[in-house]
Parts: C-alpha cells; structure tokens; sequence
C-alpha cells in the first residue's frame, strides 16, 4: 500500500502515454539526423552523376556511337573514343569470371563445408578477410611480380591476360567471403535431411547446398566483377596502355597476349590532360562506365530475385 | 521450370569452359612478343610488327600524335604509346622491353650504364622544347617579373614555412634577389609533385645551382620547399594557382598557355632586370630561360625492324614533327632538327647532352 502511493499507478503511466501530447523529442531528433544522413548522400550523388551527364551528354549526341567505337589517343578529341577500353574491359571481365570464380566458389566451399575447425582453419579464414581489405594497387604489384614477370613466358609480359588475372587475384578474396556468407545462410536441417535420408557430403553439397546458395553466391561474385571493373591502379602498374594503342593486324586471340587499356584508366589519363576538349569526353566515358557498372549490378539483381528462396 | 534453369546454367558454363580453352589454345600459338614482324619491306602500307614507345607523360602526347599519323599509312602495324614518365621510360628502355623512350630530359650517367650493361645502344634524337612557365593568377598585378634568385627565395628549401611573400625578403636580400621587396600578401605555392618530370626540370634549370653552389645545400637534398601544394595534374595545378590571387606555381608552357583566362605567365630573367616573356619564338631562341628539350631514344637494334624505322622516319619528317605544334610545345630551331635528321641518318649512337 505504502508503494502504490507514492507514485502514479502504471494505469496512470500508461494511460499518460496514450492519451498526452508528451513529444519523443529524442526520438525526433534521431529520424530527423538520419533523414540528413540519408538526404546528403543522395544529394552527393546527384550532384555527382549530373554534373557527369551535363559535361558528358553533348559528347552523345554529337558523336554517338562513334565515340563508343573511337580509339584510345590523348591528341585528336574528335577520333578519340573508348571503344578499346570498353573491349579491354569486357576482356578483363572474362578473365575475372573465368579465373576468380571456379577458384573463389571452391575455396569457399572446402572452408564452409569440410573444412575441421581447426586452429589454422581459423587463421586461413581470418587472413582471407584481411585480405579483401588489402588496398588495390598492392595487388597491382603482386600481379606485376607473378603475372607480368615469373609468368612472363605465358601472359607474354603486360598484356590483357596478366591485367585479367591480377584483377581475379584482387576480388577473390570478395568472392571467397560472400560465397561462405551465402552456404552459412543455408539453414543447417537442409543437410541434416540430406544426410538423413544417406545422401553423402557431396550428394548434399551438390544438390541441395549449393542450389539453396546459388542466389547469394551469385549476387556476391557478380558484385565483385563490379569491383574489378572499376580499379584503375593496379592496371597500370600491369601495363594498361594510357597514350595510343594500334592493334594493327592481330586478331582476338593474339591480342589476349597484347596491349590493353581498360575504361577507368582511359578516365585516368584523360582527366590529366589540357585539352577542354578532353574535358567532355572524360565525362562521356565515366558515363560509359557507369552504365557498365549498373549493369552488372542489374544482373546481379535480376539473378538474385529470380532465384531468391524463402526459408 | 527449375530443371530448365539448371540446363541454362549448365550450357553457360560448358560455354564459358570451352571459350577458356579455346583462348588457352590460341595463345600458345600466338604471336611472340616485341619484335615478332620483321616481315613487311616492300611499299608502304604492307609493314607489320610492333612499335613499343614509352617514357615521358610530356612527350607522350608527341608520340601519340606521331603514332597516329603512322598508323593511318601502316594499318597493319601495332602501335602502342604510353607515359610512365622520363625515369620508369628508361629503366623500361634498358631492360630492353620498348623500343623508343621518350624523354624530357637528356639520359643520366646511371641509365646510360644500366643501358650498356644490358648491350642496349641508343640513338638520341631532339624533337621539341618544353618551355616552363612560372605562373601567378591573372589578378596578381603586385609581380611583373621574377629571376632565379627571386624564385629561390619564394619557393627554395629555406623558404618552408613563408606563408607572405614578405617572409622572403630578408632571404632575398641575402642572396641578391633581383625584385626584392615583395609585397605583404599571401604566398599559396602550387606545383607539379616530386614523381614529375616537370618538377626535376624545374628544380635542375633554376633552383639547383643556387642552392648547391651558393647557398651550400647538401648536395641531393631536394631543392624545393616540401610545403606545398604538389598535383601530378596539371589543370588542378592551373586552377590550384588561379583560385588565389597571390599565388605562385610552376607548369608546362602548353598547359600555362592554354588557360591564360586564369592564370598569368610572369617574365623571368635569369639574373637581374632582363626580364623575358615566354612565348614560343623567345623559348626556341633559348632566350627564355626555362625550357628543356624534349628526345626520343631510339633502340638501335630496334632501329634496323622496318616498322620501328618507317615511325622515326615519320617522327622527323615535315609531317610528323608539326605534331610538336599541334600538341602545344615549341618546335626546334631549323637547325636542331636538322641535327636530329643527321643522327637519325647516320644511326649515331650515344648521347650528346652532357649531363
């Protein structure tokens, strides 16, 4: 009795609550906070992609598709064109898909699913999530080393296959994580049924896990050739050609052992000339690239939702 | 509905699996590298090969210029151009990974033993001058003109930390600065960073027998204030130096003279009052005193690979060597050129800059 009378009851309290015009004024000022955080990105954003699409639009219409075609050159603005960076790209893409996809996806899946819980299981696993934090232009200079120099014989020195497979070694370790996050997120009892009704480990792995993680092993590797596409130190420590490159006589295959440029080294270069004209053009490729950029990421979208499981 | 979606995926990556072995295949059969066409010779138009140029960012542009008159006559001939810059072009050049350097200055004693040590001989050829530019907003009127020690003062190693030009009056006095007082304004340096050619010529053609000579620096201590604003991009040095009044900052002349809306070229005389506008006639005459010649470094083995040879021959005639005008430098004196025909001629080897 004594405590009930010092205070209001809890009816009271609540009914307080329900019926007052107390405001949360805390809880205001944080909506509101992150609003700002929310609205100032975006403005950032926009800013950003406007001010590309203003200086780079006129590039469209005048030249149109011939500026997609044009080659690399840093003197004549009217041929110049980033049709060999986006083939450069699109190269360097093939060799990140061929090379640092079989090898991420199986690494991954000898960590999540065999591998004993070792002590050096554990250390193996932690170096590869410091190694996906490892700045790009280190990994430049491994491929430099591996690919351009030890290899040399096969790539054939600083061409578009020693670009390719230092950008494979650069996003693999992205690619091993998000396809361990992915087999993690496959509920545990999927095995266990596989296993109950005497499936092996890799009857189970093969047609159960590895469906169920396909989405999200998908949407992670296809996020990381985004990343491959736009890194520009590590190529040119690996030879991207930055002034002129003339692929005179050589056909496909021989060029895989040839000079290369790639979209964001051709942004590069042409940032840092005097030319105005230049200027335009600069902002015509980041478009270019952008769009190659979301339309990566478009696929891993569409991938994601077509196969998307709920548990 | 899942079974067909597997196939898909199935196909795709049969697909890509046989278009990677595919690619393997090939590559063993592909071409070797530099120097695989020694083939070609007859008319023009029928050269194959490879042509490798790199070297110097500012001659790139040059070469680029060259390399793209050539491969409209010689379709079939790869060419590829790039610009690390003058010092990674020669270490490149002397493990015998390009044919053509380019430079933007002449090659040190170092890289010409690295050179001879790998059996690589080179024939030396000047094809241009850059001339410097010292530049000021074009709302500066308190400075009409500089001379090296003035420029010692205000940007030199004993000048870290002036952040007025006044700071720099007691330094300029002691040294015999030409324009000294200077006014009592804000002092924003900006130039190219350490990693530019711009920079080392900078530093070599004005600061560093003052500092060494007179004003007994150590001997391969830099000779420019490390407190600066340092860009390897020369627009971001242009709008660095026109965004301040008061400025002060150094650039190529093509770069300099191309933004005159927002930046002013002062005059600098070499000692004294006998200040010289750059322009491209008192840069060619040598008047002017900041300017550096620009090379090219022609391998001379790769001299002898008809695709190699038909680019030089290009580089040095009427038709390629009005690219130096086009890309904004200064053309040699009739002279000069005449003397890099003569070498190129001759396949003189060895350099003649005494460095």
């Amino acid at each position: 009795m004594a405590i009930a009378a010092r205070g209001p009851s809890t009816a009271d309290v609540v009914r307080q609550h329900l019926q007052g015009r107390r405001i949360d004024y805390k809880g205001a000022l944080f909506q509101a906070a992150i609003l700002v955080a929310l609205l100032l990105s975006l403005v950032i954003l926009f800013v950003l992609i406007s001010q590309v699409v203003r200086g780079g639009i006129e590039v469209f219409q005048e030249r149109g598709f011939d500026f997609l075609r044009g080659r690399l050159t840093v003197v004549s603005a009217s041929i110049a064109g980033v049709g060999q960076g986006i083939a450069g790209s699109l190269l360097l893409m093939a060799f990140v898909v061929l090379a640092a996809f079989p090898a991420g996806i199986g690494a991954a899946v000898y960590l999540q699913e065999y591998a004993p819980d070792t002590k050096l299981n554990r250390f193996v696993n932690v170096n590869i999530r410091n190694l996906a934090g490892v700045p790009s232009i280190v990994y430049g200079i491994l491929g430099l080393v591996i690919f351009v120099q030890v290899l040399g014989p096969l790539t054939g020195g600083k061409t578009v296959m020693a670009g390719g497979l230092t950008l494979a070694v650069l996003v693999l370790p992205i690619v091993i994580l998000t396809t361990m996050e992915a087999l993690r997120a496959v509920p545990g009892s999927i095995r266990e049924a596989g296993f109950g009704v005497g499936a092996t480990r890799w009857e189970v792995i093969r047609s159960h896990v590895l469906p169920a993680a396909a989405p999200g092993i998908l949407t992670g590797t296809v996020l990381s050739i985004s990343r491959a596409i736009g890194e520009t130190a590590p190529l040119l420590l690996v030879g991207a050609t930055t002034g002129l490159l003339a692929t005179g006589g050589s056909g496909f295959f021989e060029s895989l052992r040839g000079g290369y440029t790639a979209l964001p080294v051709i942004v590069y270069r042409w940032t840092s000339l005097p030319n105005e004209d230049f200027r335009a053009l600069t902002s015509a490729a980041i478009i270019v690239l952008l769009l190659l950029t979301l339309s990566t990421n478009a696929i891993a979208i569409i991938l994601r939702n077509r196969y998307e499981r709920k548990w | 509905m899942t079974v067909i979606r597997a196939t898909g995926f199935r196909l795709l990556f049969v697909a890509l699996a046989l278009a990677l072995i595919g690619s393997a295949c090939a590559d063993q059969s592909g071409a070797g590298d530099t120097g695989g066409g020694t083939a070609g010779g007859g008319g023009e138009g029928e050269l194959a090969g490879q042509v490798v140029v790199s070297g110097s960012s500012t001659v790139e542009p040059i070469s680029v210029a060259v390399g793209e008159k050539f491969i409209a006559q010689n379709p079939g001939v790869d060419v590829t151009v790039e610009g690390p810059g003058t010092s990674d072009g020669f270490e490149l050049f002397c493990n015998g990974e390009t044919d053509i350097s380019d430079a933007s200055r002449p090659i040190d004693e170092e890289e010409v033993q690295a050179c001879e040590k790998n059996g690589i001989e080179f024939i030396e050829l000047k094809v241009g001058i850059d001339g410097l530019s010292v530049i000021t907003s074009v709302n500066n009127d308190q400075v009409e003109c500089l001379d090296f020690h003035d420029i010692y003062a205000l940007v030199g190693p004993e000048s870290e930390g002036f952040e007025s030009w006044s700071d720099a009056n007691e330094l300029a006095e002691k040294i015999g600065a030409g324009h000294a007082p200077y006014p009592d304004v804000p002092l924003v340096v900006t130039g190219p960073g350490e990693e530019s050619g711009t920079y080392d010529s900078f530093a070599e053609i004005v600061l560093e027998d003052i500092a060494y000579e007179e004003q007994g620096i150590k001997e391969d201590d830099p000779v420019i204030r490390p407190d600066y604003q340092a860009s390897a991009n020369d627009n971001v040095i242009i709008e660095g130096v026109g965004g301040t009044d008061t400025s002060l900052g150094w650039v190529g002349f093509a770069f300099a003279e191309g933004a005159t809306d927002t930046v002013k070229l002062l005059p600098i005389a070499e000692e004294g009052d006998d200040c010289v506008e750059p322009t491209p006639e008192t840069i060619q005459s040598g008047e002017y005193p900041i300017a550096r010649d620009l090379f090219v470094y022609v391998k001379k083995e790769s001299a002898s690979r008809p695709e190699v040879k038909a680019y030089v021959d290009l580089y040095l005639s009427e038709e390629g060597i009005t690219s130096v005008n086009e890309v904004g430098y200064v053309e040699l004196a009739t002279e000069d050129l005449e003397e890099s025909r003569q070498a190129w001629e001759a396949q003189e080897t060895g350099t003649r800059e005494s460095s």
